[in-house]
């Protein structure tokens, strides 16, 4: 399991990079603004479709709370790309025991408040256009053992282009109302209501 | 209305501009599936309208799997803006002016000639590419019943995703809705929005 790694240096220069590249690959990177707990650390759920959302959503929560970012990859990434680790990626390895282990390191994470930790439970990347969203187990896990500790936001991004030649990224972010939940169905069921809702927001833009 | 001003050498350069160069470096995959092209037919394309590229797109196609000469109907204040478009094949429509008959009139003498390709947008205007429905304008009936030669009618579902890479992949899903001599309005517009809901599913499933 790789762990993320503390270097101000590489941290500021990641930074700037992706600030880089979200500006001139993007028009327009728009949320609707939420309120986060101070007491709480954030678990933050969001759909998978492209590697953008990761680094959209590293600069929408950057913007939105001072917490510090980490987000669970996939280990292959996390290999592939070994500069995220400074910027707070972490590994799993869904084939591997080790899988236990990242679970873990979330929750823990999850204890202390001024964390924020971002995780894709679909697990794999899926197309934009997906009506029925499919959560892996893991989730659960990490939920149950950091119980009561954080503050559970999803959210939902999907990027078009309109009538620009660059896309805009428009993030529907919303604060779950609750954050204990039975088994995966009924996450992913509370998910898929915020999901739909966002959906059919954006859906209904026409120029 | 503002009439096309061809100039054929100029389109080749922006043709070679664009497929060599422009779309490779905007676009990771642009696929699409076979369908039966008739010979000797004329082509009226209709695509979902859903981002800036999409006219980009019809005339990526036209070139590589329509092999047809290439024109498209904009809203007037839109080409008025780029008026350099007009040199590559791009007329006019002004929907709230009289004029707009005369617009539907030209687009069916063009495709009087079985060379041709025009690409129009059903929709009209500029709806996500996340919607279920695809409105197909009245003014499509009249283009069509007004086409003296062959026309084959082919429409396509545009879907952008990005999957594993930085750069969008475009995924066309096309659908022949049968020729000039078949078509019936509502059935064709059935048939669209049926193909979009199914394009919709298998885009879902697409491999990447």
């Amino acid at each position: 399991m790789i762990y993320p790694k503390k270097n101000r240096l590489l941290h500021g220069i990641l930074y700037l990079y992706t600030r880089y590249i979200l500006k001139t690959h993007f028009y327009q990177i728009n949320f609707n603004a939420i309120e986060t707990d101070p007491e709480k650390s954030i678990l933050l759920v969001a759909n998978h479709f492209s590697i953008w959302d990761g680094l959209v959503l590293y600069w929408t929560m950057h913007r939105l709370s001072d917490k510090n970012f980490h987000v669970m990859l996939l280990e292959e990434t996390a290999k592939k790309e070994p500069m995220l680790k400074y910027g707070g990626a972490f590994s799993i390895n869904k084939t591997s025991k080790d899988a236990l282990q990242s679970i873990n390191y979330a929750a823990q994470l999850l204890a202390a408040p001024q964390n924020l930790v971002l995780v894709f439970p679909q697990g794999k990347l899926y197309s934009n256009f997906v009506s029925d969203v499919h959560f892996e187990k893991g989730i659960m896990k990490i939920m149950e053992q950091a119980k009561g500790k954080f503050q559970l936001i999803y959210a939902a991004t999907f990027i078009e282009n309109f009538q620009h030649k660059k896309p805009t990224a428009n993030i529907y972010l919303s604060n779950a109302t609750n954050c204990t939940f039975e088994d995966i169905k009924a996450i992913t069921g509370s998910y898929q209501q915020h999901y739909n809702t966002s959906r059919q927001q954006q859906t209904k833009i026409v120029l | 209305m503002i009439p096309h001003r061809r100039i054929r050498w100029v389109q080749t350069l922006a043709r070679q501009y664009l497929l060599k160069y422009r779309i490779p470096k905007e676009f990771n995959i642009l696929q699409y599936n076979d369908i039966e092209l008739l010979p000797d037919h004329s082509i009226l394309l209709l695509c979902n309208h859903f981002s800036w590229w999409d006219g980009f797109w019809a005339g990526y196609l036209a070139n590589v799997y329509f092999h047809k000469d290439f024109y498209i109907m904009m809203q007037e204040d839109h080409l008025q803006k780029r008026m350099y478009l007009n040199y590559l094949g791009a007329f006019s429509i002004n929907r709230h002016s009289k004029e707009v008959i005369r617009s539907l009139q030209y687009t069916a003498e063009l495709l009087n000639n079985t060379d041709n390709l025009v690409t129009v947008f059903p929709q009209g205007e500029l709806v996500s590419n996340h919607s279920e429905e695809i409105n197909i304008e009245r003014g499509i009936d009249y283009i069509v019943k007004k086409i003296k030669g062959n026309c084959q009618i082919i429409y396509y579902s545009a879907f952008i995703d990005y999957f594993e890479s930085l750069k969008p992949s475009v995924y066309f899903h096309l659908l022949n809705c049968g020729t000039n001599r078949d078509f019936d309005y509502e059935k064709v517009k059935a048939l669209i929005n049926k193909h979009h809901k199914q394009a919709l599913k298998c885009q879902v499933n697409v491999k990447h």
